[in-house]
C-alpha cells in the first residue's frame, strides 16, 4: 500500500450491519412519528436519530474513521459551527408567528 | 493511486511532499464540496423550521398510506444504495473490475427507481392541487415552496449522482476511470443518502397526520 492511499478498514459484514442499523433507526423514527409525542420532543428524538445515522453513515460508509484524524477535525467542526450559527434565527421565527403575518 | 501518479512519485519522490491528509487531491476536493454543499443543504433545512415556527396555519398532509409508506420504501431504497456502492468500491479496489461494474449499475439502478417514485409522489401532489404557491387544504402556502424547494434540491442531486455513476461506470469498465474515481464518486452518492436521512424525518415525518 502506497503513502497516499488510506486503508479501507470495513469489510461485508460491517457494511451490512450498519445498513441493518439504518434500516432499523428509521423503523424507529416512524414507529415514533406515531407514538403521539409531543412535536418539540418528537422533534428532538428525529433530529438525534438523524445525526445518529449520518455519524454511522459518515464513518463507516463514507470511511472517515479509517481517515487520518486530521480530515476529520479539518472539516466537521467546520460545518458543525456553521450549522450552530444558524440557529440565531429562532427568534425571528417566534416573532414572525406574534405579528400573525 | 494511479499507475500515472505512482510513475510520477517514483521520478519526483524527492521532490513531492505526502498530502497532510493522506489522501488523493480529487478525494479531498470531494470531500470539500460535501460540507459545502451540507451547508447548503443545512441553511434550507433551517428556512424550512423558520418558515414551519413562524406559521401559525402550517398543514400536516401526509398520511401513513401511501405517503409516509412511499418515504420509507424511498429511504430503503436509497440505504441499499449505499450497500451496493460500497460493494463498487471495494470491487473496484480489489481490481475486479466487471464485478465493481455490475454494483456501479444496480446503484444507478436503485437511484433511478428512488427518482421514479418521487417524481410519482410529486405529481400526486400536484393532480391534488399542491404547488409552490397552492395548498389545497387551506393552510399556508408556505408548505409547498419548501416541501418542493427541499425534496427538489435533493432530487436533483440524485440525478446528479444517477449521471455520474453511470459515466464512472462506462469509463471505469473502458479503462478511463480507475478505481479512485470509483471511490470518490461513492463519497458523493453517501452524502446524498446522508442527506435524506434528514430530509424524510424532518420534511415528511414532522408533517405526518
Amino acid at each position: 500500500m502506497t503513502t497516499m492511499e488510506s486503508s479501507h478498514g470495513p469489510g461485508t459484514r460491517l457494511y451490512v450491519a450498519v445498513w441493518i442499523g439504518l434500516l432499523a433507526i428509521v423503523g424507529v423514527e416512524v414507529a415514533l412519528t406515531y407514538a403521539g409525542l409531543a412535536p418539540g420532543l418528537l422533534l428532538m428524538a428525529l433530529l438525534a436519530l438523524a445525526v445518529l445515522e449520518a455519524g454511522l453513515g459518515l464513518m463507516f460508509f463514507m470511511h472517515l474513521k479509517y481517515e487520518r484524524r486530521i480530515l476529520f477535525w479539518s472539516l466537521i467542526p467546520a460545518l458543525i459551527f456553521v450549522l450552530l450559527m444558524m440557529n440565531h434565527l429562532w427568534r425571528d421565527a417566534s416573532r414572525m408567528i406574534q405579528l400573525h403575518l | 493511486m494511479s499507475e500515472s501518479e505512482m510513475s510520477l512519485s517514483m521520478h519526483h519522490g524527492a521532490e513531492l511532499e505526502e498530502s497532510p491528509f493522506g489522501i488523493q487531491s480529487k478525494k479531498l476536493v470531494m470531500w470539500l464540496f460535501i460540507i459545502a454543499d451540507a451547508a447548503t443543504f443545512g441553511a434550507i433545512l433551517f428556512g424550512y423550521g423558520y418558515l414551519r415556527a413562524g406559521s401559525p396555519n402550517w398543514s400536516r398532509p401526509f398520511a401513513f398510506m401511501p405517503t409516509i409508506l412511499n418515504g420509507m420504501v424511498m429511504t430503503a431504497i436509497l440505504l441499499t444504495s449505499s450497500l451496493t456502492m460500497l460493494f463498487a468500491v471495494a470491487a473496484a479496489q480489489a481490481g475486479r473490475r466487471e464485478t465493481s461494474v455490475r454494483w456501479l449499475g444496480l446503484t444507478t439502478l436503485l437511484g433511478i427507481i428512488f427518482a421514479a417514485l418521487h417524481l410519482r409522489e410529486w405529481f400526486k401532489m400536484f393532480a391534488e392541487g399542491w404547488s409552490t404557491s397552492a395548498n389545497p387544504l387551506g393552510g399556508s402556502v408556505l408548505f409547498g415552496g419548501s416541501f418542493f424547494s427541499i425534496t427538489g434540491l435533493h432530487l436533483l442531486h440524485v440525478t446528479a449522482g444517477v449521471v455520474a455513476l453511470a459515466v464512472i461506470a462506462i469509463g471505469f469498465r473502458r479503462g478511463r476511470f480507475d478505481a479512485a474515481h470509483v471511490e470518490t464518486t461513492g463519497l458523493y452518492w453517501h452524502f446524498v443518502d446522508l442527506v435524506w436521512m434528514f430530509v424524510f424525518p424532518l420534511v415528511y415525518l414532522m408533517n405526518a397526520r
